[in-house]
């Protein structure tokens, strides 16, 4: 099993000026695994980040990267990461390539032929000659992107990334990400507050909230789809005709609003039904899940800070 | 191997800020103003005495010196002088009256002589404002710009990164120190001939209890001079370079750590003059920056400070700002 991990988080806990940001983390990760790790703004999502990468030191609990404590075997832990901490911050005054050839220099390992297969990657080749003043947000993204993987780590680590990325840099994106852990067999760990992006990436994900992770789950229990939300006139008559006629447990969520999640029951036969029954409907579907929603689910109900 | 990757990263990154070019910018117009401004002076005396004298300056300067002797003895003599002022007019005096013996004419300029007194003018305000702009942002510009991140989470030891840093900053103080000499050294050539080089300078001046004490005095070649006031020049870059470094490390803000330091600087130019008395002020660094002073056997500010003792002060500092950078370096939290 010591083998196998590739990041393994143990009570990792952090206080900053006596506040506690991170609040005991436990996280094992395997290879080729693309680990979510979701939570709102202010979760400790960064903090936890920036501890496994060595950039502040944990109050408590430790870090091992591939076998190695971070603490007590910084070079060989940090050998088998890549990363891009909060937003792609690079040599505004050095080109693409200089600043490439900047964290080249860093690690023997990386050749000319390496730099240059890594920016096709990301697609930065026509551009990577030109200051990175120049560079929208998405472009010095990807160069963040072309940064992190050019040493082939083991561990990539990704802190908000499609910040900034338009919806075909973001599709572009994930089939890159896919690629480099099942092709290059590349452990990724994507942070994001954004729940379809995890959704749509990842393969497993964590839920921080208040510096605590409250699930850690396979992403297809966490997320369902499969709720429908109906506009209509009579609701009470709605759900009492749902749990008669499908066994369905709807919930009032506004005055005129109400929802429940439809499974295999095709959805066009409760319409009707609810037609046949006099109820005025006025609009149905279905509803993507938000963040929000998730955690007044997982946390019953509890105040959202 | 790697820590040579290091320094090459650090030089490329300050050549790319055009830090360098600015300094050297800086270096050429000031050298070129400072020679003109000289030229001029030079003229308007001999003029002036060519006038009220009916001499020309260069052809009997020992007349001109033998007045101003007098000149000085008799200020000396008035019961208006305060005593401060007496005893460092008295050193000058006292100089004087050596080159008059020693026959080294005191009006004459070259381009040896040029380049010495710029660098003795420097010393204490220009060339460290010089390091500042190269030093000061080292370490808090890649705090302000984020890049710092990226530095550290490499498989390479914060250390290093610092010991990488700070070596870029020595190969840069001495090329600003070469370049300040070889640009006065060629400039003022222009205005008062490329010679100089071998003419004799006094030096190995004391100050005992107030009175210049000229017993050890030896003559030098001016080469051999600019020399030793270009190596002390060095030493001081290297002293305000660490400090710098070391605020950089501290405070985060380029804006801020550029200002706490040139404030600093600043302010130790009047603090020897107003608070002279409280002893405190000669522990110091900025009060300790006149080393060149001692080798030209004028008077020091603050009472009982010679070359050894700054060297030492300055030397504590150093360290001091050297320990401070890397274990702050090392241990801190990166959270911007």
């Amino acid at each position: 099993m010591q083998q196998t991990t590739v990041l393994e988080l143990t009570n990792l806990r952090k206080t900053i000026k006596g506040k506690p940001i991170v609040k005991g983390v436990n996280l094992t990760l395997y290879p080729s695994q693309i680990f979510g790790f979701l939570g709102p703004n202010g979760a400790g999502k960064t903090t936890t980040i920036r501890m496994i990468v060595g950039l502040i030191k944990p109050t408590e609990g430790s870090v091992t990267i591939c076998g190695y404590s971070v603490a007590t075997d910084f070079i060989k832990a940090l050998s088998n990461v890549g990363c891009i901490i909060e937003s792609p911050d690079m040599y505004k005054y050095l080109t693409g390539m200089e600043n490439l050839l900047q964290f080249a220099a860093m690690d023997k390992q990386i050749s000319r032929q390496r730099i240059k297969d890594v920016v096709d990657m990301v697609g930065l080749q026509h551009r990577v000659n030109d200051k990175v003043s120049t560079y929208s947000l998405g472009m010095r993204q990807r160069l963040g992107i072309a940064q992190a993987i050019m040493a082939r780590p083991k561990l990539l680590i990704l802190d908000e990334p499609t910040n900034g990325l338009d919806p075909a840099g973001i599709t572009e994106f994930r089939n890159l990400v896919r690629k480099l852990a099942y092709e290059e067999g590349m452990t990724v760990f994507v942070s994001s507050h954004l729940l379809l992006e995890i959704e749509q990436m990842c393969d497993v994900v964590s839920i921080i909230k208040q510096g605590t992770v409250i699930k850690t789950a396979n992403v297809h229990e966490i997320v369902h789809n499969n709720r429908i939300e109906w506009q209509l006139n009579d609701p009470e008559k709605a759900i009492a005709l749902l749990k008669e006629h499908w066994n369905i447990t709807a919930i009032q969520l506004k005055k005129n609003t109400i929802s429940a999640d439809v499974n295999e029951h095709p959805l066009a036969k409760i319409n009707e039904l609810f037609i046949h029954a006099g109820i005025a409907l006025t609009y149905c579907s279905t509803k993507q899940n938000t963040l929000e929603d998730l955690f007044l689910d997982l946390t019953e109900g509890d105040e959202i800070v | 191997m790697k820590l040579f990757n290091l320094i090459e990263n650090e030089v490329i990154k300050m050549i790319s800020k055009k830090r360098l070019l600015f300094v050297l910018a800086i270096l050429i117009v000031l050298i070129s103003v400072f020679a003109y401004g000289q030229n001029r002076t030079l003229e308007r005396t001999k003029a002036q005495l060519a006038q009220r004298m009916g001499i020309t300056a260069t052809d009997d300067w020992r007349k001109l010196a033998d007045q101003q002797l007098i000149e000085m003895k008799n200020r000396l003599d008035s019961p208006y002088m305060d005593e401060k002022r007496k005893s460092s007019l008295q050193v000058r005096k006292e100089q004087l009256q050596y080159d008059l013996d020693n026959n080294i004419n005191p009006l004459e300029q070259s381009a040896a002589k040029f380049t010495t007194k710029f660098m003795e003018q420097s010393i204490f305000l220009f060339l460290p404002l010089l390091i500042i702009m190269l030093a000061a942002d080292m370490v808090s510009g890649e705090s302000t710009s984020g890049t710092i991140k990226l530095l550290l989470v490499r498989n390479v030891p914060r250390w290093k990164i610092l010991l990488s840093k700070y070596l870029t900053l020595i190969i840069l103080e001495v090329l600003v120190v070469c370049l300040a000499f070889v640009l006065s050294a060629i400039i003022s050539g222009f205005f008062f001939g490329f010679g100089g080089w071998l003419a004799p300078v006094a030096t190995g001046f004391k100050v005992l209890a107030g009175k210049l004490d000229s017993s050890s005095v030896f003559n030098v070649p001016q080469w051999q001079y600019s020399l030793m006031v270009y190596s002390l020049a060095f030493f001081v870059a290297i002293v305000v370079g660490s400090i710098s470094l070391m605020i950089s490390i501290l405070v985060k803000s380029t804006a801020a750590s550029i200002g706490i330091i040139m404030s600093t600087l600043v302010a130790g130019n009047f603090i020897s003059y107003f608070l002279s008395d409280w002893k405190i002020t000669r522990y110091m660094f900025m009060v300790n920056l006149r080393l060149t002073d001692y080798l030209a056997g004028s008077f020091q500010p603050v009472a009982g400070m010679n070359m050894l003792f700054s060297i030492t002060v300055l030397l504590g500092w150093t360290i001091a700002s050297l320990i401070v950078s890397f274990v702050y370096f090392t241990k801190q939290d990166i959270l911007v």
